[in-house]
């Protein structure tokens, strides 16, 4: 800027310094509602958990003693933390692939060109309007093992009953299923929106090229919608990541601690114990490990875009 | 147009739905009794706030209480706020936090330690006969005397005791020609196996003992092991003559008796056969649709096993698998925040001298009143399970131990005892495993 | 010919699809509504019943005339609350997103990668330091608490600044020489423009506010704050083991008001993303 005053004519100089600064000061206006929220309720939130998982910090008790990195050392040797650890990684995993498939698939399908498509649109987002508790209750009573409907019907097709939430093998993709079932509609709506956004006249040179229906969604589908697989894949995992109601609500955290999630474990931590000081350890990990995720998201899909 | 038209449909479809729901209702509703206004009773002047945790049918005996209380004594106005328990304990830490505690808090006598320990409660000493007081403490049994105090200060008001018993499928028992009297439960392991094996049916209709049942394919448990699998194990544990700390502050779940305890409860899944896994099972359902013979359950499944379930049962006393006869029980309590003024607690005094005067109204809601003249008096035919598990509770009850980090260290005991019962780990690594979790827990609190 | 005949079995295959999913997706909500309508007793018969034998009005009737239940009172309050956030979200979120989309000033990309980075930490990481906040501002059991401490929203801001990037500068370009300040070129000119990317934006914004469970339930304490999910958590843990139908035809009936919202606003909600290039575009 020094330089460009120097070189320039003198008042038209100062002319664009002014309505630079102009600019930034109506910029840093626009902002300023935004940013007083934002530093408040997100910036001074984070910066005080992250010093509170420093203390031993209980909810009532007024000692607050400072313990360095105890809390952390704490949480490293801590079974459970490891075990949960373990559970939502699977989960989300089991989740965001299951969500990502059926919500392409449906998107597809609800984009052709067929009678009752709206009808569609609306019937397949209906569980996505439910509430986590609505939607714990009804799969408990469809997943019980001795009355549940699901169990019921196989019975019919000579299928021993199977122990769906209470086997620690499958009490995990149960929970699963029933967050896909939930879930799906949102990102099937993004994909509708993606798929919408591909020009028909590509199709039409394929198919004039005798491509297959196959070849179109491969060769055509797939790799024009790769922007918004790479967006929904890494909202499902920072969403999912973060999966509380429906172990709360379908098992406890059961069998023994198969289905226990990080987010279940810090409730306990927080809410039961009222250790606000390890919760707060332990929040910061998750959001370290999700930064961590994400971030190795971004990369790996983004390299196959340009590819 | 067409995509228009079934928007269309669909909407005139729900309004429809919507109007067909609610026409009858409004009907009903002016059929059915004039319910008060949210859980607030009178319009006096005198303002008592009260929360408590009386989900289900026992909350609908309280709120009757409350309006009745209003009825009669027109300058108050009671504002009563239904929490469920597991969630009320969280909320008030936050009240507490926030100083706006409500003016009276019922609770259990498990959680006074924790409340005294951090100083937000009131001691009630003051109110009891031995200091002058109006409640009288030689009326209710001495332990549940003692669940009230923490460190020599009476914090509470006891409302009533509540813990475990059975309830039993009259007609099964019948069916497999067994006594249905209460006197004759067996009071050892053994026999108590017998029992149970003798009202599993397969669907063949052998029962567990016979060599040809098929044990794969049961219609009638006789028992349920995953039904609050901490309270049986707490019970199991003082019968074997175990407890879960020691004088010296050591966690000892996983004693000998403690082992005991759980593997026998173990066995009668996967040994005996008289019990599904806890996991994928719901008792209550279970025993509500003729499933399950022997429910272990308490005081509270009274409205629900009468008005709820086609069942023709009775209450039983607990099992006992060990040498002396023990049953968990706990007692709600009436407490007041220490931040309380003098005519708050005055206020809530005299609510709480009414409620103690009425205490035999509270007999409806199942459980078993505190003051043992009312429990003398309640009548028999009415009142049979109360009766029966109250004298249990005041023979042989236990509660639970008593410190400020109990819950804490139930939380470190529940998945062990689930992993045990469903077969996930062994006995001694499940006790092992919870013991070192709940020491650690303790000794934090030390 | 060609064509019209690959288009038919095309046509069912997509058909048989969507029949199979649309039963996956109905038959759960089907037992639902269907067991609203039966006795405590009757939903715990086995072998269970799928279609009621005697269809009762009991639990509906209950759930609307139990005094701890205010289903009419939660739905108000979190029609208030999701609606005073949404608002919030629009005023806090849009100018925000026009400095970042249409103004110069030093760190504007630093910044906007700094919020980026922030959607990655979970609300967990803010709840208790916010809990106290709230608490020492005595928001408490009010609606601010159900409003504010969220408001911030910065993916509002990253979806609104892809929408306004896209807008022709010419347009703008005209207003500035009609004399129209910043605000004038935001007032005037983008918003205007922008309508159906700030109606998606809210839409969305609603609904996810509408079925927020885990900060209501920590900040309301009261019958007369809470909100439909949170009264609906407290009647589910509350009476699920002994009053399944009235639990259930509690959260059949608190899905209804929000099913129609959907309903209607379909199709702006599959423009809104298409506009704010979540679709990919």
């Amino acid at each position: 800027m020094n330089s460009k005053s120097i070189s320039g004519n003198g008042v038209k100089g100062r002319l664009t310094l002014t309505l630079k600064s102009r600019e930034t000061l109506a910029a840093y206006a626009f902002l300023a509602p935004f940013m007083v929220f934002f530093s408040i309720f997100v910036v001074r939130a984070v910066v005080e958990a992250v010093r509170m998982s420093f203390y031993d910090w209980h909810i009532l008790r007024p000692m607050r003693p400072y313990i360095g990195i105890d809390n952390y050392v704490e949480l490293i040797n801590d079974k459970v933390w490891w075990i949960s650890l373990q559970n939502t990684v699977v989960f989300t995993a089991l989740t965001v692939v299951g969500t990502t498939i059926v919500a392409l698939a449906a998107a597809v399908a609800v984009t052709r060109p067929i009678k009752g498509q709206s009808f569609f649109r609306v019937l397949l987002y209906m569980p996505s309007l439910l509430s986590v508790g609505a939607v714990g209750l009804i799969w408990v009573w469809l997943l019980n093992t001795q009355f549940g409907i699901i169990n019921y019907g196989l019975s019919f097709l000579g299928i021993r009953p199977v122990n769906w939430l209470g086997d620690p093998g499958l009490v995990i993709p149960s929970l699963s299923l029933t967050t896909i079932w939930w879930g799906f509609g949102f990102p099937m709506l993004i994909f509708i929106a993606g798929l919408q956004g591909i020009p028909e006249q590509l199709y039409e040179a394929a198919r004039i090229d005798g491509g297959s229906n196959r070849d179109l969604f491969l060769y055509i589908t797939l790799p024009l919608l790769r922007p918004t697989i790479l967006f929904v894949t890494v909202t499902g995992v920072i969403s999912h990541f973060q999966v509380y109601g429906q172990p709360f609500i379908m098992t406890t955290g059961g069998p023994g601690r198969s289905s226990y999630s990080l987010i279940f474990y810090l409730y306990q931590i927080a809410w039961t114990a009222f250790r606000m000081g390890y919760g707060a350890a332990v929040a910061v990990c998750i959001a370290v490990i999700m930064a961590v995720m994400t971030s190795v998201q971004f990369i790996v899909l983004s390299r196959r875009i340009e590819y | 147009m067409v995509k228009r038209l079934t928007l269309i449909l669909t909407l005139a479809l729900l309004v429809a739905m919507m109007l067909v729901l609610s026409m009858p209702m409004s009907t009903v509703a002016q059929d059915a009794e004039p319910t008060p206004i949210v859980g607030a009773f009178g319009g006096g002047e005198t303002k008592i706030s009260y929360w408590n945790g009386l989900t289900g049918s026992d909350g609908v005996t309280m709120n009757e209480m409350l309006a009745q209380f209003a009825d009669e004594n027109p300058e108050f106005e009671v504002t009563s706020e239904i929490i469920p328990w597991n969630t009320l304990y969280a909320k008030l830490q936050a009240a507490f936090v926030a100083n706006q505690p409500p003016d009276l808090i019922l609770m259990h006598a498990s959680e006074v330690p924790q409340f005294a320990n951090f100083g937000v409660l009131m001691d009630l000493g003051p109110w009891y006969a031995g200091n002058g007081g109006w409640f009288d403490e030689n009326d209710i049994s001495e332990i549940t005397y003692s669940g009230m105090q923490y460190q020599g200060v009476t914090y509470a008001i006891p409302l009533d005791n509540h813990g475990r018993g059975l309830w039993i499928n009259t007609d099964m028992f019948d069916a497999a020609g067994m006594d249905t009297d209460p006197a004759t439960a067996p009071d050892n392991y053994e026999d108590w196996v017998t029992l149970m094996q003798a009202v599993t049916l397969d669907a063949d209709g052998n029962n567990a003992a016979d060599p040809e049942f098929d044990s794969e394919n049961v219609v009638q448990w006789g028992y349920v092991v995953g039904e609050w699998p901490r309270v049986n194990f707490l019970s199991a544990l003082a019968q074997h003559g175990g407890e879960m700390v020691s004088e010296d502050g050591q966690v000892t779940v996983n004693s000998d008796a403690g082992i005991a305890a759980l593997q026998q409860t173990v066995d009668l899944v996967y040994e005996h056969n008289v019990s599904p896994p806890p996991a994928g099972f719901d008792t209550w359902q279970g025993f509500a649709s003729g499933s399950v013979a022997i429910i272990p359950t308490g005081t509270w499944f009274r409205n629900f096993a009468v008005d709820q379930t086609d069942i023709n049962g009775m209450a039983w006393p607990q099992v006992q698998f060990g040498e002396q006869p023990a049953t968990w029980f706990g007692i709600h309590a009436f407490m007041l925040p220490a931040s309380s003024t003098p005519e708050k607690a005055e206020a809530v005094q005299a609510l709480l001298q009414w409620i103690s005067a009425n205490q035999a109204t509270w007999a409806g809601s199942g459980q078993v009143p505190a003051l043992l003249s009312v429990q003398a008096s309640l009548d028999a035919v009415n009142y049979p399970s109360n009766i029966l598990l109250g004298q249990t509770f005041t023979e042989y009850g236990i509660l639970d131990y008593t410190s400020t980090v109990t819950q804490e260290m139930y939380a470190a005991l529940d998945p062990e005892l689930d992993a045990a019962l469903n077969n996930l780990k062994s006995v001694e690594d499940a006790l092992n495993d919870a013991a070192e979790r709940m020491q650690q827990v303790l000794d934090r609190a030390m | 010919m060609k064509p019209e005949r690959s288009i038919l079995p095309q046509h069912t295959i997509t058909y048989v699809f969507l029949t199979l999913l649309g039963l996956f997706v109905v038959f759960p909500m089907l037992i639902a509504v269907s067991q609203s309508f039966m006795t405590n007793q009757e939903v715990n018969r086995w072998p269970p019943q799928i279609i009621p034998v005697e269809p009762t009005l009991q639990a509906i009737h209950s759930v609307l005339t139990q005094q701890d239940l205010r289903l009419d009172l939660w739905l108000r309050n979190s029609l208030i609350a999701a609606t005073g956030y949404t608002a919030a979200v629009l005023v806090l979120c849009a100018p925000a997103a026009f400095a970042f989309a249409r103004l110069r000033f030093p760190g504007n990309n630093i910044l906007f990668g700094f919020l980026l980075v922030t959607i990655m930490i979970p609300s967990q990481v803010t709840l208790i330091p916010n809990y106290l906040l709230m608490r020492d501002l005595q928001w408490l059991d009010t609606f601010n608490a159900l409003v504010f401490p969220g408001a911030a929203n910065v993916f509002g801001v990253f979806l609104l600044r892809q929408f306004f990037i896209q807008v022709p500068s010419d347009l703008e370009e005209a207003a500035v020489l009609d004399g129209a300040g910043y605000f004038g070129r935001f007032w005037h000119v983008i918003l205007p423009l922008s309508r159906n990317a700030l109606t998606a934006l809210g839409i969305f914004v609603f609904l996810f506010h509408y079925n927020d469970l885990f900060w209501p339930f920590i900040v309301t304490n009261s019958l007369e704050t809470r909100t439909l999910p949170v009264g609906l958590a407290i009647l589910n843990s509350s009476y699920a083991g002994q009053y399944r139908p009235m639990v259930l035809s509690g959260a059949v009936l608190s899905s209804i008001p929000i099913l129609i919202v959907y309903i209607i606003f379909q199709r702006q909600i599959i423009q809104g993303i298409t506009l704010t290039g979540m679709g990919g575009r």
